[in-house]
């Protein structure tokens, strides 16, 4: 074949262009930290970046809805714990009532101590996390129980907040009023309250020194305590449920992330093992190309 | 007849002026190592006509002439490389383009759609844990408007985008009219040379340049037709003819030229206005098969083979109202679903009705409100309730009435489809008063209630809201198959550009100018002139011995 000088020429341009679109390549890697530019230089690794960037998003998301959801169960636990040293107290001293060898003065003292055990019950019933009624069922923004111990709102069983921890993983983490204070029963509006009015009948039984009638008294104080476990077990159920949750999206996160950057990420030594390679070709085609289309026969004609 | 006195002398100069022109074509060669398109010209020499001598000692040489200059070219491999340059410029064209569309999209990136739509569910579920608070409505309120904005702004660029190819195509066609008549002007100085019997080699090289660029441009062949007459050196006349798939752009003198005109009826629903369509000038139909200008028509016009509003086919290309039509399916669904909750919830393909945004209830206790509207002729969000309006209305001009078997508005769901990519945007109401307009609850007047979240925040994981599957599926599988289509493109570059450089080389080979050859030529020819330059001198000095020395 005949070789013209602009062939030389041309094929030199064509591979030197071709040599720096390479090493423009590596260097966009090694810049970034990323092998891909456009969705084009690898359409299935941009395509499993989307997903893994949607993953990882939403694992996010959960971790914050365990933190709330156990924040929460933790108010509502803790607040359970000091109703049952409410309960446990109420039980005490309804059994030193109880007992034949009070003076009247002595009962009046336990009837005050009673009254304020019941005072602290409704205050217990109605506390907030961070301004929302924890007892109130979806109606977080009333209070549970008015200052008789009346429900101030319709509470039903079925008003379970559910907070999403995975996909299509619902956790209830609420405990309704209903459920707490009404023996499980739902109530409406104005309904006394099953626990409060379990309290008001020792209150009261104790203003006439009935012991026959706090004798049976003790007797439904302990099954609002056996109400009072059940609830509090399965708020520890579920909190534990939650916890287990957190800890397997801790190890999600962990793995998503680096399942995204072996996806991703640029391979460093081989990339700059690259750069190095491709810089070598280019030096070398610019050595060669320097030399084959400088000289020509005129360089020798004297 | 004897010889003459002066004859050596004579066939000497031949000698000289032969050589004299050789060097001449040299240095023409030379100067035109880099001109463009130019082709290497070698001078024809031959033996003069040489002189009877009548005392039968045969034929007398006379030394020697140049009879032409030809230019060295193949035709074929110029044709090869018009057949094949075309693809170069279509494809050059659409991978550069497509590069610019997947940069739009900005994907994969920390700030491009599944960000975006990540935040929004991200707000709605901080919102779930605990949906009276004021300042996380406000959240979803603001990434919500993210959503939106984020649509608006990928459907402007692709709008600027297709107005930019317009103009391209605009200047394209203007390139393509501008080579036909450079092409025309040749045509007659090339036959004007030509009719003489001369070849016009550098006009030539000028007019195959020119068909080289058109090439490029648009899909055409260019050959030259016998007229059937002869010219006066007993060759046959020929005229130059460009043709564009069949029907010729030039015929010698004749010249048609393409136009653009505004199109009156949109070829696509989702173009801009006034876009051109490219025609013959004479009103014919243009059929553009490849080249740059098809590039940009395919990338400006290709809606996959859809029929366009205008009764042709949109061509048979993923181009930008492909891609404007898949956004606008995409806010269409996802305003549907998220406002009415009408979407296919158990992948039964019959479409169901859940709790969407308007069947919950406000903070307020009101009944919701359709979060996602549209933007109004006046640029600014439009309300729930003229939203409404505008669905039914358009369901109207449709014809579409409610089927009471099914759980949802027939109207409803036909009037999504005046929602676009451009005109999406939340609500007035919502962006107006987020704190009492979002509807997180299933009842009125229960500030814990997150049902009706959870609803929508069901949704983002139901594989039935699109044929791609989810929200996320969606644009996931747009932004892959166009990366798919984009390194197709840039493939199909590559091989194209593979083929037209071999080809330039082979046509180089073949017509380039070789510095070594024509030196080595230069030599020759000064060789050459120095020898007929001595044969002169010594008939000079022999001369001189007859005149001078001989005494008489």
């Amino acid at each position: 074949m005949r070789i013209t000088n602009n062939m030389l020429i041309n094929t030199m341009m064509l591979n030197l262009s071709n040599n720096l679109n390479r090493t423009q390549k590596y260097q966009y890697q090694l810049a970034t930290g990323k092998r891909i530019q456009l969705p084009s230089d690898d359409p299935i690794v941009a395509s499993k970046a989307l997903k893994l960037r949607t993953d990882v998003s939403e694992i996010q998301q959960y971790k914050r809805n365990t933190d709330d959801a156990l924040s929460w169960m933790e108010v509502t636990e803790s607040t359970m714990k000091q109703i049952t040293e409410v309960m446990q107290r109420m039980r005490e001293i309804t059994n030193q009532a109880a007992n034949g060898t009070n003076t009247g003065d002595d009962i009046l003292k336990i009837q005050a101590e009673a009254e304020q055990l019941r005072h602290q019950l409704i205050d217990l019933a109605n506390v907030t996390y961070a301004g929302r009624y924890v007892f109130s069922g979806y109606k977080t923004d009333k209070p549970l129980l008015d200052a008789n111990g009346n429900f101030n709102i319709d509470i039903l069983n079925s008003e379970q907040i559910k907070f999403e921890i995975g996909i299509g993983d619902d956790i209830n983490v609420n405990v309704t009023g209903s459920d707490l204070f009404n023996n499980g029963t739902d109530a409406l509006t104005g309904e006394k309250s099953g626990f409060v009015d379990v309290f008001d009948r020792v209150i009261a039984a104790m203003g006439s020194d009935n012991k026959d009638e706090l004798s049976n008294l003790l007797g439904e104080l302990d099954s609002q305590m056996n109400n009072l476990l059940r609830v509090r077990a399965g708020l520890g159920a579920r909190m534990n449920r939650v916890e287990l949750t957190a800890n397997r999206l801790d190890d999600d996160y962990i793995s998503f992330t680096s399942l995204m950057s072996k996806n991703e990420d640029v391979d460093m030594a081989e990339a700059i093992m690259n750069l190095q390679n491709e810089m070598n070709v280019y030096q070398a085609s610019l050595a060669t190309g320097a030399r084959v289309i400088q000289p020509s026969l005129v360089d020798f004609l004297k | 007849m004897n010889n003459t006195t002066f004859m050596g002398m004579e066939i000497a100069m031949r000698g000289l002026y032969s050589s004299q022109r050789g060097m001449a074509n040299v240095a023409h060669n030379v100067d035109n190592v880099n001109t463009p398109g130019y082709s290497r010209q070698v001078i024809r020499q031959e033996a003069a006509r040489p002189l009877l001598v009548a005392n039968s000692a045969g034929m007398l040489g006379m030394g020697s002439d140049v009879v032409g200059i030809d230019r060295i070219r193949d035709t074929f491999l110029d044709e090869k490389y018009w057949s094949e340059v075309q693809y170069l410029g279509e494809w050059e064209v659409k991978s550069t383009i497509i590069d610019e569309m997947q940069a739009i999209y900005n994907e994969p990136s920390e700030n491009g759609y599944t960000k975006i739509i990540s935040d929004f569910y991200s707000a709605l579920q901080i919102l779930s844990t605990d949906p009276s608070s004021h300042s996380i409505r406000a959240m979803v309120m603001e990434k919500g408007v993210a959503v939106a904005k984020y649509f608006n702004s990928v459907a402007k660029h692709f709008d600027h985008l297709q107005e930019d190819l317009n103009n391209m195509v605009n200047a394209k066609v203007s390139e393509i009219n501008s080579l036909a008549d450079q092409i025309r002007e040749l045509n007659l100085q090339i036959y004007n040379y030509e009719v003489m019997g001369n070849k016009a080699n550098d006009l030539r090289d000028r007019r195959t340049l020119l068909v080289d660029k058109l090439s490029k441009l648009i899909n055409c062949s260019a050959y030259e037709v016998e007229t059937g007459l002869r010219l006066p050196n007993g060759e046959m006349e020929t005229r130059f003819v460009v043709t564009i798939s069949g029907k010729a752009l030039v015929d010698h003198e004749e010249v048609v030229h393409l136009k653009c005109e505004s199109r009156k009826d949109k070829l696509n629903f989702e173009d801009i206005n006034n876009l051109f369509e490219v025609s013959w000038e004479d009103g014919n139909k243009l059929h553009v098969k490849s080249g740059e200008l098809k590039g940009y028509l395919d990338m400006r016009d290709g809606n996959d083979g859809l029929m366009g509003l205008n009764g042709e086919k949109s061509p048979d290309f993923k181009g930008i109202p492909y891609y404007q039509r898949k956004m606008n399916e995409f806010v269409q669904v996802f305003a549907r679903t998220f406002n009415e909750g009408i979407i296919d919830a158990d992948g039964d393909g019959v479409l169901d009705k859940i709790s969407g945004h308007v069947d919950g209830y406000t903070l307020d206790g009101n009944q919701g409100i359709r979060f996602f509207t549209m933007l109004g002729s006046d640029g600014k969000p439009v309300s729930s309730s003229d939203f409404e309006t505008f669905l039914l209305d358009y369901a109207a001009k449709k014809g579409i009435v409610d089927d009471p078997d099914t759980d949802y508005d027939e109207r409803l769901l036909a009037g999504y489809g005046l929602l676009t990519a451009r005109n999406f945007s939340i609500s007035f109401d919502i962006e107006s008063d987020p704190v009492n307009n979002i509807a997180s609850s299933t009842q009125p007047d229960e500030a814990g209630n997150n049902e009706n979240l959870k609803s929508l925040l069901g949704m983002r994981h139901n594989p039935y809201m699109f044929t791609e599957g989810m929200p996320e599926d969606f644009i996931k599988t747009l932004v892959s198959s166009m990366g798919v289509d984009g390194q197709q493109y840039m493939q199909a570059y590559k091989i194209q550009q593979g083929i037209t450089s071999q080809l330039t080389n082979r046509r180089d080979a073949i017509s380039g100018v070789s510095l070594n050859e024509e030196m080595t030529n230069l030599v020759k020819y000064q060789q050459i002139y120095g020898a007929a330059a001595k044969m002169i001198q010594t008939f000079s000095e022999v001369l001189d011995i007859l005149v001078n020395r001989l005494g008489l």
